[in-house]
């Protein structure tokens, strides 16, 4: 066992970031800081506190994804989870009458045991041909939701689905009002991301890099890679399916076509600009892609554009994403310093 | 479903099926040289298809002659591509390509709303009428263009078997360093095979283009045909894109008929879903890691 931490450990540091712990700390107490203080500093104004909400949701997939890509794979069913999470709880509240805080937590353990039934055929296949049926079991999802038009409303969707209240007593919060969800979007996404650092740091997270830098290794040295790999899927398809809950009461509003395909792309896209071997990476990514995003909604198709060069400018560019600025800027000055 | 429908059905099938296969093939060609995913392959299909519109609808200029000036273009702009972009993340994980092939999809296909418009267009057709046989009715244009695509496939399998060239290619999907050993020049072999299977993408897309409409936002469409028929075939396996086109076409146009849209596509993809659990590299395809 020592072998195997050591290992992984290795590899893990050679992975690792660039900057020291307690400054990375300082940096995370700062950001959460920072959100806390946003709708203030925004003098709660509407669409700002919409922009942080939709900055919220973008920061808990692509962090989620990202816990899939440290096993090495790229999954493109991670709209099909959201969606999951979000129809059980939308469907439950209309239906039903429960409210979130039931349909949330049914909608994590059903995409969490559709996760574990469908990763135990899934994970027999590897690379580029896990890449491809995940996207198919993404699109599965989507279109048998949408097919059973009876229950789900089909392509149409589910209408007023009503955002939760809490009823204390003396403490009454209703979450339509927006600064409340803010609030409330932004405790969930810092505990998935919380959850998805410690998971990272943890000797599980260093068995993971090292199923990603080399399968067949990591299971001579007695991992056992098969296990590993459904529980981490799992683990971020819950998250996925937590976000979509969160999201279908924001929006009051899903149908099908707002777990497309495309939310899987956005998600890879912020962490590939933001940087893949970190959580940093996807936070960092999510939260600058949204704002320009959003600075840019007026422009229509020439959004896209951009984003599309952004993209493909990073990976040719700046390999490794904006994570590495910080190491490529001391690295910089330390050379300039010996010279 | 009455009897008379079934040669319709059959015949459209397989026409579907070989043109899906034409895209698949490319896509299959660019996997095997480079070992990169091409994601954003569609949107070759959609420019070599607005090539055509452009080329006989505003020009006027004779149909076939189009379809191979549509090729040439696009193979210049496949092997332009490859230069500049795809060249630079050979050998990398496949995560970097996928990017690459995103921000080309992003940039194509919006690029192609504000220069194409948005509105729904048509490719004017070659040939009109059609005949009738065992009561279903086939037009000219359908059969022609199941003609063309066959041999077109048939075509690419001789070139790979019998020229230089083709061989070349197929020695570089077996074993990059061996070949570049046996004197191949594997770049330059890179450039041609990428050129060479987006320009088959958009013959796909003339051709499919003139059955039927096209918009700049199809390209996605046909690569999702594409990659499930890889899949369903195998990576870098080009029988396989064949037989995986051909069962795809067939379950689009027998399950379409006979039941619905919405179950064929909910069907075609449990049965990708079913041939990656009891083969998880595809029907003919092999393990890449």
């Amino acid at each position: 066992m020592k072998v195997e931490q050591g290992t992984a450990a290795a590899q893990a540091d050679g992975k690792g970031n660039a900057a020291p712990p307690s400054l990375n700390r300082y940096a995370w107490a700062a950001l959460f800081a920072f959100t806390l203080a946003y709708p203030a500093a925004v003098s709660f104004d509407n669409y700002l506190l919409h922009v942080g909400i939709t900055i919220a949701f973008n920061v808990a997939l692509a962090a989620s994804m990202w816990l899939i890509w440290s096993l090495g794979l790229v999954s493109f069913a991670h709209a099909g989870f959201m969606a999951i999470g979000a129809y059980t709880s939308a469907l439950l509240l209309t239906k039903l009458g429960w409210p979130m805080w039931i349909g949330m937590p049914l909608g994590a353990i059903l995409a969490g045991a559709a996760a574990v039934a469908i990763s135990l055929p899934l994970m027999r296949t590897r690379a580029v041909y896990f890449f491809m049926a995940s996207w198919s079991v993404g699109e599965v999802i989507k279109r048998t939701i949408a097919y059973f038009d009876g229950l789900t409303g089909g392509w149409n969707g589910v209408f007023d689905i009503l955002p939760p209240t809490i009823d204390l007593g003396p403490i009454q919060i209703n979450f339509a009002d927006r600064i409340a969800y803010y609030y409330l979007a932004v405790v969930i996404c810092a505990i998935i991301v919380l959850c998805i650092y410690r998971i990272n740091d943890s000797r599980t997270g260093m068995i993971h890099w090292s199923i990603s830098e080399n399968e067949l290794l990591a299971e001579h040295i007695g991992i056992n890679v098969f296990k590993h790999k459904v529980i981490g899927f799992t683990i971020a398809c819950v998250f996925a399916a937590v976000t979509g809950a969160l999201y279908a009461h924001y929006q009051t509003f899903i149908s099908p076509k707002s777990f497309d395909i495309w939310k899987s792309e956005f998600a890879l896209v912020h962490i590939i600009v933001g940087g893949l071997t970190t959580v940093g990476g996807p936070v960092v990514g999510a939260i600058s892609l949204t704002v320009i995003d959003e600075t840019l909604r007026a422009t229509g198709p020439f959004r896209v554009i951009l984003f599309g060069v952004i993209l493909i400018a990073t990976v040719l560019l700046l390999p490794g994403g904006l994570e590495t600025i910080p190491g490529r800027i001391r690295r910089a000055l330390r050379g300039r310093k010996s010279s | 479903m009455s009897f008379d429908e079934i040669p319709q059905m059959l015949v459209t099938g397989l026409s579907l099926g070989l043109m899906y296969a034409l895209i698949a093939i490319g896509l299959t060609l660019i996997f095997g040289v480079m070992r990169i995913v091409q994601y954003g392959h569609g949107e070759m299909y959609m420019l070599g298809a607005f090539f055509l519109y452009y080329w006989t609808a505003k020009w006027g200029l004779p149909y076939w002659l189009g379809v191979a000036a549509s090729a040439s273009v696009i193979f210049v702009l496949g092997a332009i591509l490859q230069q500049t972009l795809f060249q630079a993340v050979h050998g990398r994980n496949i995560l970097y390509s996928l990017a690459i092939g995103m921000g080309l999809i992003f940039i194509f296909s919006s690029g192609g709303q504000i220069i194409f418009g948005t509105t729904v267009k048509g490719i004017p057709k070659f040939a009109t009428g059609g005949i009738l046989v065992m009561g279903g009715f086939l037009s000219y244009e359908r059969i022609v263009i199941s003609i063309v695509s066959a041999s077109l496939v048939v075509g690419l399998w001789l070139f790979l078997q019998k020229t230089r060239t083709g061989m070349a290619i197929r020695a570089v999907s077996e074993d990059p360093e061996t070949s570049a050993l046996q004197g191949i020049r594997t770049r330059q072999i890179h450039w041609v095979a990428f050129g060479l299977g987006s320009a088959l993408a958009a013959i796909a897309g003339c051709l499919m283009g003139t059955l039927l409409s096209i918009v700049p936002t199809m390209g996605f469409v046909a690569t999702i045909k594409a990659f499930m028929i890889v899949i369903m075939g195998g990576l870098g396996s080009i029988p396989g894109a064949l037989v995986g086109g051909i069962i795809l076409g067939m379950i689009d146009s027998v399950v379409t008929t006979v039941i619905s849209a919405d179950i064929a596509i909910i069907m075609s993809f449990v049965v990708i879903f079913l041939i990656l659990v009891f083969r998880p590299s595809g029907l003919f395809g092999q393990q890449w890691t």
